[in-house]
């Protein structure tokens, strides 16, 4: 399976649920995927992703799609215990586990050497914790997620693929275009 | 009122309904009561910067959210302020406990507590420090309208002199 064009796979099944994503790369193909109003694109603040999520799923009715990676989550495996915790049931994380940071050298990642994110979840108390390989499996496991109570955590198999340009995005622009779909009064200034 | 209280009070007053922290013990004369308040959601964090990231996105969702943390947890969330709510520009208050002030036991807690402000002023992160109940209500009040202002994170630094330390 290739992110690029599972990114735009999920994409078709949505409609207005905010979707977070990692740095790099997931951003650039997201943003060359749909820019839409409702993508917040993360540039720094590498294993984050989730937990941005996470704060959105708790603050919306709507379901929230994080599309985070393995490099990332494993900096911050605690968010999943949190999610766990809160299991918010309008939050979906889906992982694009590549086993490796593609993008410092290809050096292989724990999950590579037997690091299993499912069970992580799973021992979380995420239970509706899946792993896909291809976009079949991906689609009917995610169609499952948008219409059925979560948390969600789908870790799905992805192999190397050129990257896209980088996206011309600014992270303050989509903070503000992202919030303002949420609140309708405009920051006051004077 | 308690000073505890106040803070509380100005979180509402802002529409602060989401909390995210790392426990410390003097802070929890805050979280205690903001857990106790249906008003407020408390997340537990693992991690500072973890509180951080979850307080963003809450903010980017339309709700205005703040941290809490000690000063040895200010070091793990200096790249999600950073990395995210500098750039994004979140305003984001983070209340700090500062450790290695008056009274401090812990020799381990003393450097990053002596470092937290320099560190602040490095990042371009505006903070005060409250070390008294003295004008109280008008330095939070005013830390957060400034917060939400200039769109930035904010830090309030709070010490034993505020809030009587962690004994022994």
């Amino acid at each position: 399976m290739f992110r690029y064009s599972a990114t735009k796979r999920i994409l078709s099944h949505l409609d207005q649920e905010p979707v977070v994503s990692n740095l790099g790369p997931t951003s650039d193909e997201l943003w060359h995927a749909s820019d839409r109003d409702r993508n917040f694109y993360t540039y720094g603040s590498m294993g984050l992703c989730s937990s941005i999520a996470l704060g959105m799923a708790l603050s919306c009715d709507e379901k929230v799609i994080s599309l985070d990676g393995d490099g990332s989550i494993l900096m911050n495996l605690g968010t999943i215990a949190t999610i766990g915790r809160e299991a918010p049931s309008n939050l979906i994380v889906v992982v694009w586990d590549n086993e490796q940071w593609a993008q410092t050298g290809h050096q292989k990642s724990h999950t590579a050497f037997g690091t299993d994110l499912e069970m992580v979840a799973k021992s979380n108390g995420l239970e509706k914790s899946f792993t896909v390989s291809d976009e079949e499996e991906l689609d009917s496991v995610l169609m499952q997620a948008l219409s059925e109570e979560g948390p969600w955590f789908i870790v799905a198999k992805i192999q190397d693929e050129p990257y896209l340009p980088v996206a011309p995005v600014q992270p303050e622009h989509t903070l503000h275009r992202f919030r303002q779909t949420f609140v309708t009064e405009p920051d006051r200034v004077g | 009122m308690t000073w505890a209280q106040t803070i509380v009070d100005a979180l509402k007053e802002n529409e602060i309904s989401l909390i995210a922290y790392v426990p410390d013990s003097s802070i929890h004369q805050v979280t205690k009561l903001v857990d106790a308040d249906e008003y407020f959601h408390l997340v537990s964090a693992t991690r500072e910067e973890e509180a951080l990231g979850i307080a963003a996105g809450a903010y980017a969702a339309g709700r205005n959210a703040a941290v809490f943390m000690q000063s040895s947890g200010f070091g793990n969330s200096i790249n999600a302020i950073a990395g995210l709510a500098i750039p994004s520009r979140i305003p984001i208050p983070i209340f700090i406990n500062l450790r290695g002030e008056h009274g401090e036991f812990n020799i381990a807690q003393v450097t990053m507590g002596r470092s937290t402000r320099p560190i602040l002023d490095v990042l371009g992160v505006p903070h005060y420090t409250i070390d008294s109940e003295d004008r109280l209500e008008e330095k939070i009040k005013g830390a957060l309208k400034l917060c939400y202002a200039s769109r930035e994170p904010l830090a309030l630094c709070m010490t034993p002199l505020l809030h009587g330390g962690k004994n022994v």
